[in-house]
């Protein structure tokens, strides 16, 4: 394994992690046996730590060690786990996820923004943390982490200046820039009290290049303007530069940092902050003595942190002991396997099915009674094997249902409210494409949940409604489709102003009657609505064309529900894979089309409506229910010579049935779904190929795109005859 | 490593050298010609699956060794009555590139194909903007082959994927005209 799997490996893993603090930490708020969920979390951190000090980033080392610290004094019971600290460990642990992410493009440089956040959060957590904590901090690491001190008081220097410390890129000058023009504009915002040279950088006179900038500068800068102000100065010179500016009255621990953290001896440096005035004698000595004190404790820390990797002292009772044993075991049943293996793997049981089809239809023709019956073992086994194959493709849902229990307390919270999200059947699984897939159209449903949903608790009261509003996300299998739905307890839609919206916009014209079904599926409709004009309707609709238009990429459909005052349900149907499905085979003349055998309920001989079926019908009678129909080799135009269309297949699709006409019934046959292709990808009725055993192609049909069709063109010959 | 650079520039020439060379084919009794850099290759005409509900144009797919291969009927694209199958007729495999760098076969099906030639860059004029059977846009150039203008197709343009889809999407939608119109008489 080279070094940058390794990495993605890494970050792969750590991202894992990050999830489970999250989880853990969100089940933290709702439940009273905290002891293991506080060990999750330690064990977290523990090994984010562990791994990004084998990379050498001593920035997360460094960052994580705080918080490690904390979460050990929690599970010692030395601390509570209060709410306030689980928001802040929430954030840490944002703050971290935020260092991996930033390191992807290129390890090890942090971004100023993120290295004052983590500051900041450091500062906060080790308030937490309380007095004899040591943390690590090596002389030369590229962190911004504070070294710590012996208590939370903070301990500003004397100085009224800012403290700017420049080191300039070696090729500064070689780029055209002249380092004391930013002096001289740096004057533009105050004025620099006293500058000191630092030539430490300069070699013997024979290695000396006279295009290398070797000079640093400590200045002091007395001024009134904003830090981005004095910042940005430095804009055009900063890559390769070391650019540092300290606050005037700036906690010790700055300086401290600044000290380690430049190339010089710490002696030098600290003498010549001392020469500019930034320091006094005293604050240099103080500064000094820290950084010894810090290296030595940095060297216990590492035996200690030897010892933290044995076991820990058995001091939880044995049943404990036994939980955490098979959570371990439970961590170890998976294994990692890179994606695109697993793809080749189904691309793989997809020719393998084709030419085992092939096979059993030669085994057929030829009818030898064994080489038939092998043929069949074959083809189940074949058919086990796909099963579980596209097995290992599926996910639980819940992987992506969590990530939402952290974005409705994040939403509600700002905005306010009191919303509860309740998951139900997170355990349901389907096609890891499609998961990550429909994460976006869900983020924006549950946010339009919260946000336009939900009303604020002063009107829920006068509704009668309870303060806390609840949102629902579900998630069940039926008829070979995944159905998701999203639901909430809020303000539902006003019928009449989405009509009114609707007209006015165009999308429907005045006085057609129509169901509320169909108004309130006018919100999908592309140009709607804009975001703004929707929320001050208390509707919703932001980039809803968006979320369909997502959903039906992924074969999939969408619908609305919802009942004034009362909530608003929208269910998302999606099919289980994109790759193979058990398909039904039909025929007409030649030609050979496959439908999803899911959505197969029965076959019926036409001959049972023979009396009832004349040309202008488009009902039949289905035992006392009414059915459409439709005759597949009128809608697809087939002309030529074709037999009797004798044949209805009862579909099923989104709790409504449909009859289809065709010619033959031609049995089971395993389809392993080809693309259309950019070419046909458009086209309306057809959701795919496939390859028969004979080696022709076969069409996929799309069954909820015929049954749109049906009632469209219904709707239309309606308009034509009226 | 002179070996390499030879080979580099050996493979270079050979580059230039197909940049220069046309794949001559018949269609509806003219001549047409094609770079073959896009080419993949020639085969027969064969089994192939219609599809319901498609512009004339699209003949169909085809498997391609375990790949489904949409047919585009040049005579149709070119607004000439649909091509007849022969002894002759071939379907060109062309590689498309789509505008998101992916990559498309398309099948060309033609009434038969002539021969590859060299036709020197000097020996083409540019596409004449009218007085030609054909859209246009579908010209490259013109061609001359044994003191004869031959049409030199902007293969691109005549597979535009683009505009193809959308047509295809509508085409769907509706039912022939021919059929409405049938109906409208029953």
């Amino acid at each position: 394994m080279n070094l940058d799997e390794a990495l993605q490996t890494f970050i792969e893993e750590s991202s894992d992690l990050l999830t489970q603090m999250e989880e853990a930490l969100i089940l933290s708020e709702q439940s009273e046996e905290i002891s293991e969920i506080v060990n999750v979390l330690f064990r977290a951190a523990h090994t984010i730590k562990g791994s990004a000090g084998l990379f050498g980033f001593d920035h997360i080392v460094s960052f994580t060690h705080v918080v490690e610290s904390l979460l050990d004094r929690v599970r010692t019971a030395e601390l509570e786990l209060t709410s306030d600290l689980i928001a802040l460990l929430m954030y840490s642990r944002d703050h971290i996820a935020d260092l991996l992410e930033d390191m992807t493009p290129e390890p090890g440089n942090v971004s100023d923004e993120l290295r004052e956040k983590g500051d900041r959060l450091v500062e906060q957590l080790k308030c937490h943390l309380g007095s004899d904590e040591s943390m690590p901090t090596k002389p030369n690491e590229d962190t911004s982490v504070a070294p710590n001190r012996t208590n939370c008081d903070q301990r500003p220097v004397r100085s009224e200046n800012w403290h700017i410390s420049l080191r300039f890129a070696p090729d500064i000058l070689k780029n055209g820039m002249e380092p004391f023009s930013f002096l001289r504009y740096l004057s533009t915002y105050g004025d620099i009290d006293h500058v000191c040279t630092v030539p430490d950088a300069i070699p013997s006179e024979e290695k000396m290049d006279p295009e290398i900038s070797y000079l640093g500068y400590e200045l002091s800068f007395k001024s009134r303007a904003e830090r981005s102000a004095i910042d940005s100065t430095f804009d055009f010179i900063r890559d390769g530069s070391q650019i540092r500016l300290i606050p005037p009255h700036a906690d010790i621990s700055e300086y401290i940092e600044l000290i380690t953290i430049l190339p010089e001896s710490n002696e030098r440096v600290a003498e010549s902050i001392r020469k500019c005035g930034s320091l006094t004698q005293e604050e240099c000595r103080t500064a000094l003595s820290e950084i010894q004190r810090v290296s030595a404790a940095d060297r216990t820390q590492v035996s200690r942190s030897d010892i933290e990797a044995s076991p820990p002292a058995p001091k939880s009772n044995p049943s404990e002991r036994n939980a955490t044993t098979v959570a371990k075991n439970g961590e170890n049943r998976f294994i990692r396997v890179d994606s695109v293996k697993l793809d080749r793997l189904i691309d793989l049981i997809g020719e393998l099915i084709i030419a085992g089809a092939s096979t059993s239809m030669v085994a057929r023709k030829i009818g030898v009674a064994e080489l038939r019956e092998s043929t069949s073992i074959l083809s189940r086994l074949v058919e086990e094997v796909r099963n579980t194959a596209l097995n290992l493709r599926m996910v639980q849902i819940g992987t992506i249902f969590n990530r939402f229990q952290r974005v409705v307390r994040d939403v509600s919270q700002e905005l306010g409210k009191d919303i509860e999200l309740i998951v139900e059947g997170a355990e349901t699984e389907l096609d890891k494409t499609v998961v990550e897939r429909i994460a976006d159209p869900l983020m924006h449903l549950v946010r339009n949940a919260i946000d336009h949903g939900i009303e604020p608790f002063e009107l829920r009261r006068d509704r009668g409604k309870p303060d806390k509003g609840t949102v629902r996300l579900g998630a069940y299998h039926e008829s070979g489709s995944i159905v998701i739905e999203v639901e909430d307890d809020g303000g539902g839609l006003d019928r009449d102003v989405i009509l009114a919206k609707a007209v006015e916009k165009g999308l429907v014209s005045e006085g057609q009657s129509m169901s509320d079904h169909e108004v309130f599926n006018l919100v999908f409709e592309a140009g709607f609505s804009t975001a703004k004009e929707v929320s001050n309707l208390s509707g919703r609709g932001v980039g809803m064309d968006v979320v369909r238009r997502n959903i039906v990429d992924l074969r999939g459909s969408v619908e609305l529900s919802s009942r004034l005052g009362e909530g608003t349900s929208v269910k998302i149907r999606l099919p289980l894979t994109l790759a193979i499905i058990d398909g039904f085979l039909v025929g007409i003349g030649n030609a050979t089309y496959v439908l999803p055998l899911d959505m197969v309920v029965e076959c019926i001989e036409l001959a049972a409506w023979n009396q009832e079926v004349g040309d202008d019908k488009r009902y039949l009678n289905l035992r006392g229910e009414v059915m459409p129909y439709l005759r597949l080799h009128e809608h697809f135009g087939i002309s030529g010579k074709i037999g009797k269309q004798r044949n209805v297949v009862v579909l099923n699709y989104a709790g409504e049935k449909f009859g289809l006409v065709v010619e033959k019934l031609m049995g089971e046959f395993q389809t392993v779904i080809k693309p259309m292709g950019k070419m046909l990808e458009k086209v309306q009725g057809i959701s795919g190929f496939t390859i028969l055993g004979g080696g022709d192609v076969a069409l996929v049909l799309d069954v909820p795109g015929l049954m749109r069709q049906i009632v469209l063109e219904h709707e239309r010959e309606e308009d034509t005859v009226h | 490593m002179e070996k390499v650079a030879d080979r580099n520039k050996k493979q270079a020439h050979d580059v230039d050298l197909e940049q220069n060379q046309y794949l001559t084919f018949m269609i509806a009794g003219d001549t047409f010609a094609m770079g073959i850099l896009a080419i993949k290759e020639i085969i027969q005409y064969g089994q192939l699956t219609e599809i319901p509900r498609m512009p004339a144009f699209i003949r169909g797919v085809i498997n391609l060794r375990g790949a489904v291969v949409p047919v585009i009927d040049l005579n149709a694209r070119f607004n000439m009555p649909e091509a007849r199958v022969s002894r002759r007729s071939c379907i060109i495999i062309v590689e498309i590139h789509t505008e998101e760098g992916e990559k498309q076969d398309i099948g060309v099906m033609v009434d038969a194909v002539n021969e590859v030639l060299e036709i020197l860059p000097a020996d083409i004029e540019p596409a004449p903007s009218f007085g030609a059977n054909i859209r246009s846009d579908f010209i490259g150039g013109m061609g001359k082959i044994k003191g004869r203008f031959v049409i030199i197709l902007n293969i691109d343009q005549v597979l535009s994927l683009f505009e193809i889809a959308d047509i295809t999407s509508v085409a769907s939608m509706v039912r022939k005209s021919s059929e409405t119109a049938e109906r409208m008489a029953a």
